[in-house]
């Protein structure tokens, strides 16, 4: 134990503390992500060595996973995909004067999320790895299922909604159909012309920033220059309005969305946006009282954030107990490893146990320093929202090309990506389609349809999907729940509507 | 600022200055830029690729005191961004996979050898395998020829297209060779990663996966009773490379054993009387228009580089066997090595 502790310098926790402070920035800025903050440090590790390289990488990954929060409640944007359900409570929140408030109940969840998975990372790592290699292609399908349920019951009409969800799935079908994947190889979906940039499909981030940052400044500029949110109506200093006791009977939701957050997380191949969409959709099915959630609700918030930095620790199960990165960020951070020459795999605890215990210090020290450093510089963080809309506006916009251009190294058809789909964004809001439920069928789609081929694939007929396993059938249960649930509320609340429109 | 890296920027300052200067009057000298992209045929920044591509750009910079950075971007986008520049800013690193893709006809894959100069090789990786469980009834891969050749469906999970096929390939052409007409019990269960592939031996959806020495050695050595338990069969790497290998092999399997797995212990005939091999190599790839001083000009310091002798030891340190070629013996090396496959897979259409 003793040797551990020499490992343990000042530098190793300065390192840490500069990664969260970094990964907090490239989050919170449109179109930079917690994996570009990773990749881009990631030769720097040569030159710190693998331990303290392994502090400032951990470091970035917590800070670059939460700061995706900060334009996702302030500007309609989210920072990193895993952070689109905070847009759905955090914007109407920001819109209403309490984006401080928000922010601060999004910084509180995450700490919460990041820890409770760094300790079921540190007690269960190998005993969950075993369970997670049970997830065959049927069990990942339906949990991708389970996740696009939330179409139902987010939308606010449920058939424009759906229809959104199958448009924003055919979207994500564009692309070659990987022949690794069970397809033939061939680009589908398009013409010959545009074979040249559409051979990988449109990429998720910029569609993502186009979607919601570029069609939100499209609606505002719509609107002209007006004062907007004065700044009277909005409460800063003394927490913006926020207490703790915020938190009062939302420990469930903390517990269960963190939960749900480690368990996607350590799912390889399914990504983490289905974490807080699951979480988010949980929540809304399962609280007393999910009438106000779109709308501005905190629980939401609670939600999302506590879902989306439990990832953390979930993505790092299979990294550390087989080997096999749990996410796109940990993907990169593997690198730290084998630029190093160290294996990771079934073994890699037992063998190296020293680096085990320096990761699990870097990561409850780097959820420490990120809730310090953001739930006292929020209120600052928060003014943004005083910079006139014609400056800040620009400054967005400028942002957002920038990042999409970077998010592939160098694409120039990223940017047009992103323009595209932020006049599509206005577009289908003005004809009244529904944005969420399209970008969840987009995010999750192409995921769907590979977990789906790849089970009929493997097993030859579509009773696989009811007899794989207890699992596949635990999760049908989940299924059926959320879609009677959405059907019920839906009614219920068309009834209402007739009453009160009589 | 440390006195090196001032001079260094001094050196880069006065060398950039003479550029200008001289640029017209001496166009033959052209010489790499100052900042230099390398990309490479790989996404993953855990992988093989990256990890070589690294340590070579790392030497390369420090020999010409120039930028390098490598992006993994992946094939079909560094294809594309070599496409656009001939002026040497970018150079790409890739290994065989950048032929075998259009020998099995993938979408994105030209011919390297027509479209894009051969830049001189530098290592091998020799971990290139196939695997069984633990508790797998094919001790040998022989067996697995035979239970084949009798008429026993054996599924192997590969990543079609490329690297991880073309020994799944080799022996299918063996069965066809020793078997007549049964190959077709030899299934590829087509994945991506190798996550996917050691998933579909955990869910018994495969009798055997291609794997890499460095990403499955850790599972051979799991208990007989684990699930995730693996045995090596077969490395498709030369008797002469695993050789030259370090004696301690890697993680705790040593050189000695892993010469169990390469021809001629493990036989696949090719039916010329001589055994499959396959070396995973990487190799540099340049735009057609570059200029040819620069081709030279990566020779003559990767030339002075190996000469020095410490980039050979990074490279077996981290488990690749140093290999380098200059650009000319490259080409002609690379292309013969691809007629060979070319055949195999052209015998079992």
């Amino acid at each position: 134990m003793l040797d551990i502790l020499s490992l343990l310098d000042i530098t190793f926790f300065l390192l840490a503390a500069l990664g969260a402070l970094v990964g907090i920035i490239f989050g919170a800025i449109p179109g930079m992500t917690a994996t570009m903050a990773v990749a881009v440090c990631l030769p720097l590790t040569y030159a710190l060595g693998l331990n303290h390289g392994l502090a400032l990488l951990l470091g970035l990954y917590v800070g670059g996973i939460s700061g995706g929060m900060v334009p996702a409640v302030l500007l309609n944007i989210p920072g990193t995909p895993s952070s689109i359900t905070t847009t759905f409570d955090g914007f109407p929140m920001a819109q209403k004067g309490e984006g401080e408030r928000a922010l601060r109940v999004c910084v509180v969840a995450s700490v919460i999320g990041g820890l409770i998975s760094a300790i079921v990372l540190f007690l269960f790592a190998p005993l969950l790895a075993e369970f997670s290699i049970k997830f065959s292609y049927v069990e990942k399908f339906l949990i991708i299922l389970l996740a696009l349920t939330v179409i139902a019951s987010m939308s606010r009409n449920m058939l424009v909604g759906i229809f959104s969800g199958v448009i924003g799935i055919w979207l994500s079908l564009i692309g070659t159909y990987s022949i690794s994947d069970g397809g033939n190889g061939k680009t589908r979906l398009m013409f010959d012309f545009l074979e040249p940039y559409l051979f990988e499909g449109f990429s998720l981030l910029p569609v993502l920033i186009g979607i919601f940052g570029i069609a939100t400044i499209l609606l505002e500029a719509e609107e002209g220059i007006k004062s907007g949110l004065a700044s009277q109506n909005i409460k800063f200093g003394k927490g913006g309005g926020f207490s703790f006791g915020i938190f009062r009977g939302r420990l469930t939701n903390l517990v269960r969305s963190s939960f749900i957050g480690t368990f996607v997380g350590m799912l390889p191949g399914v990504g983490g946006s289905a974490a807080s969409v699951l979480a988010y959709t949980q929540e809304k099915n399962l609280s007393r009282d999910s009438s106000e959630m779109g709308k501005g609700a905190p629980q939401g918030l609670m939600a999302s954030e506590s879902a989306n930095n439990a990832l953390t620790g979930g993505a790092l199960i299979p990294l550390l107990s087989l080997g096999i990165p749990g996410d796109s960020t940990t993907a990169v951070l593997i690198g730290a490893f084998t630029l190093q020459g160290i294996q990771v795999g079934p073994l890699f605890i037992p063998e190296n146990a020293d680096t085990w215990y320096v990761m699990m210090t870097a990561l409850v020290f780097a959820n420490i320093v990120m809730f310090f450093l953001m739930f006292y510089a929020i209120k600052h963080i928060a003014k943004v929202v005083l910079v006139p809309k014609y400056i800040l506006y620009p400054i967005i916009v400028m942002m957002c090309v920038v990042g999409a251009y970077a998010i592939n190294y160098g694409i120039m058809f990223d940017v047009w990506t992103l323009l595209i789909f932020g006049v599509l964004g206005y577009l289908i809001q003005k004809v009244g389609l529904e944005v969420a439920p399209l970008i969840i069928g987009f995010i999750l789609g192409g995921q769907a349809e590979v977990y789906f081929v790849k089970s009929l694939e493997s097993a030859g007929s579509y009773g696989i999907f009811f007899t794989k396993s207890p699992i596949a059938l635990v999760l049908w249960g989940l299924i059926a729940a959320s879609v009677i649930f959405s059907v019920v509320m839906g009614l219920k609340s068309q009834a209402k509507r007739q009453v009160e429109a009589s | 600022m440390s006195m090196p890296s001032i001079i260094k920027t001094l050196g880069t300052s006065v060398m950039v200055a003479g550029m200008a200067f001289g640029s017209s009057a001496v166009a033959a000298d052209a010489q790499l830029p100052g900042n230099v992209r390398v990309v490479i045929g790989s996404t993953s920044t855990g992988g093989d690729t990256y990890q070589n591509s690294s340590i070579v750009a790392d030497g390369l910079a420090e020999h010409l005191d120039i930028n390098m950075k490598v992006d993994a971007v992946g094939a079909s986008s560094a294809f594309r961004f070599l496409d656009r520049d001939p002026r040497g800013n970018t150079l790409m690193i890739f290994h065989d996979q950048s032929y075998l893709g259009h020998l099995y006809g993938v979408q994105g894959y030209d011919d390297i050898f027509e479209k894009y100069t051969i830049g001189p090789t530098v290592a091998i990786n020799p971990g290139n395998a196939y695997l069984v469980p633990k508790d797998s009834p094919y001790q040998t891969l022989n067996d697995v020829i035979e239970a084949v050749g009798n008429g026993e469906e054996v599924r192997v999970a590969i990543q079609p297209g490329g690297v991880s096929e073309i020994g799944f390939s080799a022996l299918k052409n063996a069965i066809s060779i020793e078997h007549p007409g049964m190959e077709d019990n030899l299934v590829a269960v087509n994945t991506g990663s190798q996550a996917d592939k050691n998933q579909q031996l955990f869910n018994d959806q495969a009798d055997m996966i291609n794997g890499t020495v460095q990403a499955n050695e850790q599972y051979t050595r799991l208990p007989e009773d684990d699930q995730k338990a693996m045995r090596f069969l077969w490395l498709t790497a030369r008797q002469g490379t695993i050789e030259q290998a370090p004696e301690d092999g890697l993680g705790q399997t040593s050189r000695e054993q892993l010469l169990q797995y390469v021809a001629p212990n493990v036989s696949v005939p090719m039916g010329n009387g001589d055994d499959f091999t396959f070396d995973k190599e990487f190799f540099f790839l340049y735009n057609k228009d570059m200029d040819q001083a620069i081709v030279d000009q990566i020779d003559q310091a990767l030339t002075e580089i190996y000469d020095e002798g410490e980039i050979q030891q990074t490279q077996k340190t981290s488990f690749f066997i140093p290999n380098f070629k200059p650009s000319d013996e490259a080409a002609e090396y690379l292309e013969t090595k691809m007629s060979v496959y070319e055949d195999i897979i052209t015998n079992i259409q």
